[in-house]
């Protein structure tokens, strides 16, 4: 075979080999870039946590503290946190096609919605979750409220009870479920 | 025309002796040789020889540490705001959870209620 067949055989492996490397965990979802909020917006929460620095904020939390050995029950088996979160001063209308490129990626069999629910205030949330094997390996939040816009994204094995354990602590509201919910 | 050339060959790889000035040169100049002060490996401790390179590894453990401390630093600074960004991560999500049970429990009281 001459060289440029080589070649030709292997540009393709190799694109695939590098789309492979670079593929999202499941569970994980490809946020947007919300620049264009940012300045519009009066308070902006964009927190992005890989498996490496969770694994460095989960260095720094002290276990024999009642609430950091709550947060670090939380944080182990996670791979990621991402959350973007937008506050305005007025209602603001959002840019509908960064929110519908995220919902595209919230289809089954990968990801299941858990809740959607529509407020009068017109407060929406939707909760989506990933489910592989049986094994919930990522979480999703979408809230938009008139001057509100967040979106959560985590990654990771994720137990909505030990979420539950962090409530009343480091300012978590308490969400008033019910054991096991 | 053989014969010739052999002749030729034997005289010219005959054995020479090397003569008397040939075995007084080597005999001097291995006097000479262990009349000089035996070389040692390294100079002795307090040795002017030292200064450069205790200087220099002085500076580099100085260095050295500087770095280490400097690395330690800044892994604090980067672990607290880890820190700090999961507890605000863990903070948004609860809220929104909150925001979602919220709502399904106003709407299952609006559903008893009519």
């Amino acid at each position: 075979m001459s060289a440029r067949g080589h070649l030709a055989m292997l540009v393709p492996t190799l694109v695939l080999a590098a789309r492979l490397a670079c593929a999202e965990p499941p569970g994980q979802l490809l946020l947007p870039n919300f620049d264009s909020l940012t300045g519009k917006s009066i308070q902006s929460v964009n927190i992005t946590l890989d498996s490496t620095l969770l694994g460095l904020a989960a260095s720094f939390l002290d276990s024999s503290k009642p609430d950091d050995a709550a947060t670090m029950q939380v944080v182990s088996g996670l791979r990621g946190i991402y959350v973007r979160s937008y506050t305005f001063n007025k209602d603001f209308p959002y840019p509908t096609a960064d929110v519908e490129t995220v919902r595209r990626q919230l289809v089954p069999p990968a990801w299941q919605r858990l809740v959607q629910v529509h407020s009068k205030e017109q407060a929406n949330v939707d909760i989506y979750i990933s489910v592989d094997h049986g094994r919930a390996n990522g979480l999703a939040i979408i809230s938009s409220e008139p001057r509100q816009f967040t979106i959560v994204n985590i990654v990771g094995s994720i137990d909505l009870k030990k979420l539950h354990q962090l409530e009343g602590k480091f300012g978590v509201p308490k969400l008033q479920l019910p054991d096991g919910q | 025309m053989s014969n010739d050339l052999d002749e030729s060959l034997r005289a010219a790889l005959r054995p020479v002796d090397p003569g008397e000035d040939l075995t007084r040169k080597v005999l001097a100049a291995v006097e000479q040789d262990s009349s000089r002060p035996p070389r040692g490996p390294l100079p002795p401790p307090g040795h002017p020889g030292w200064r450069w390179p205790s200087a220099v590894l002085a500076i580099a453990l100085l260095v050295g540490l500087a770095t280490a401390y400097h690395w330690q630093l800044r892994r604090q600074e980067r672990g607290l705001e880890a820190r700090r960004q999961l507890i605000e991560a863990l903070q948004v999500t609860s809220e929104k959870l909150d925001l979602a049970y919220r709502v399904v429990n106003e709407q299952e009281h609006t559903e008893n209620g009519s």
